[in-house]
């Protein structure tokens, strides 16, 4: 089967089934709002103090959230088997990689559009012109988040404990592209020149495919075992 | 033309051997219907087999493929109806035929799959979710994937259960269509009534060993 045709299906499938569902969106929004709540009260900031701490409050609540949705990408398959019909299926494994990861890229990302905007009411940031910069910083974050998120996903998925495992083995790894989208997302609501803050940019577009990369030579392993 | 060759395949866990040595072979165009008790390592052998576990020795192959190294061709002549349905519940149960037979590089028109569909009686439910289908229903599914995909080997593991008679029926039918095409069957079941009907071989796994029955042993 031709490798493009296999990722399109495995997104088709994985979008239909969450649109009906709504199982892992619904959980990551709720989840995204408490968090969004809780930091909005724990703190009151002027403008120029919610620029300096936002960025990080931003991603603490988009990576754990992330964590929800890429946790349901594979226990979902445990449903009447479906991961041994993908095991036994002639397809090349490195595009069921890409799918879910592609689907799990999309779930997040929906997920941050939907909240960023509270962000903004809540914390009474003005980003207007900053949104190019921030909507390249997420969809790089998010990438980077997904790719390797996806892998440890399947990883964990056989293990009885994989809701404790996965946020175990993925936040330490997730480390770079945390730091790197915090540090990026920082220089922009603060306004500072591209340059100040693009060292960033391009370490998250270097995690993206080194993560990437690696784990898509690893997936067929992985789900084999 | 021999379909399954295994040799002195054992599998063990840790300690425990499920089975040890067993070796036979089932041509294309037959059916070879394994019984045994309750924890025989009948599911064991049939994962092994459909390449979802691997052998903690000895080798097998399908259609003259090795199974443990070429996985992917081997993956691409067989069909598993197993105890799991593999069927998505948010999906259609059209959807989930489309999706299954694509992810076996198998793309068909709306008409091919509404024929399968009603082939094994569940056509006026194609547009029903998985989530609504009672347990028969999903089986004849997977059924339905049987008669389009049309699969060198097939796979069955206690392929009656959930059936009604007209059920049971429609499954020999569909064993013998693919022996018909030189296809080859295992199945594994407690009901041994109804596999003579088609089984051309059978084997009783027990202990860890296969003995082997002739046509004439299974009526």
């Amino acid at each position: 089967m031709p490798f493009f045709k296999t990722i399109r299906w495995i997104v088709w499938k994985d979008l239909v089934c969450e649109l009906r569902s709504r199982e892992t969106i619904s959980s990551m929004l709720f989840f995204a709002l408490i968090v969004i709540l809780v930091f909005s009260f724990s703190f009151s900031m002027d403008q120029d103090a919610a620029r300096q701490l936002i960025a990080g409050i931003i991603w603490v609540s988009f990576t754990f959230t992330g964590i929800i949705g890429l946790g349901k990408s594979f226990s979902s398959e445990l449903q009447n088997d479906c991961l041994e019909a993908l095991q036994i299926s002639p397809i090349p494994k490195g595009a069921v990689y890409l799918g879910k990861v592609l689907a799990n890229f999309l779930f997040m990302l929906s997920v941050e559009i939907l909240l960023f905007p509270l962000f903004i009411l809540f914390f009474n940031l003005d980003v207007v012109e900053e949104l190019g910069i921030l909507l390249l910083v997420f969809l790089l974050a998010t990438l980077g988040l997904s790719a390797v998120g996806t892998l440890f996903s399947a990883l964990t998925v056989q293990i009885r404990a994989r809701e404790v495992m996965l946020p175990v083995l993925l936040l330490p790894l997730a480390v770079p592209v945390m730091i790197a989208a915090v540090e990026a997302t920082r220089g922009t609501l603060n306004g500072d020149p591209y340059a100040f803050y693009s060292q960033w940019i391009q370490l998250l577009v270097v995690f993206d495919i080194i993560f990437t990369v690696v784990s898509f030579w690893l997936f067929e392993l992985i789900l084999d075992s | 033309m021999i379909a399954i060759q295994a040799t002195n395949l054992s599998k063990a866990y840790g300690f425990y051997r499920i089975f040890e040595d067993l070796s036979f072979e089932i041509r294309a165009g037959e059916c070879f219907a394994l019984f045994g008790p309750n924890g025989a390592g009948k599911t064991t052998l049939l994962r092994i087999l459909a390449t979802l576990q691997q052998p903690s020795h000895g080798q097998f192959s399908v259609f003259g493929q090795d199974g443990v190294t070429e996985k992917d061709l081997v993956r691409q002549s067989l069909m598993v109806i197993a105890h799991g349905s593999h069927l998505y519940d948010e999906l259609t149960g059209f959807e989930n035929l489309q999706f299954a037979l694509a992810l076996r590089g198998q793309a068909f028109d709306p008409k091919t799959l509404k024929y399968g569909l009603d082939r094994v009686g569940i056509g006026a439910f194609g547009d029903l979710k998985i989530r609504q289908y009672s347990a028969g229903m999903k089986k004849r599914l997977a059924l339905a994937k049987v008669v389009i995909g049309k699969p060198k080997l097939l796979l069955l593991d206690e392929p009656y259960n959930a059936l009604d008679e007209a059920g049971v029926t429609m499954t020999n039918l569909i064993i013998q269509q693919t022996l018909a095409r030189e296809g080859a069957v295992l199945m594994t079941t407690h009901d041994r009534d109804k596999a003579a009907h088609v089984a051309t071989r059978g084997g009783i796994l027990q202990s860890g060993h296969l003995q082997h029955l002739t046509r004439e042993q299974l009526t």
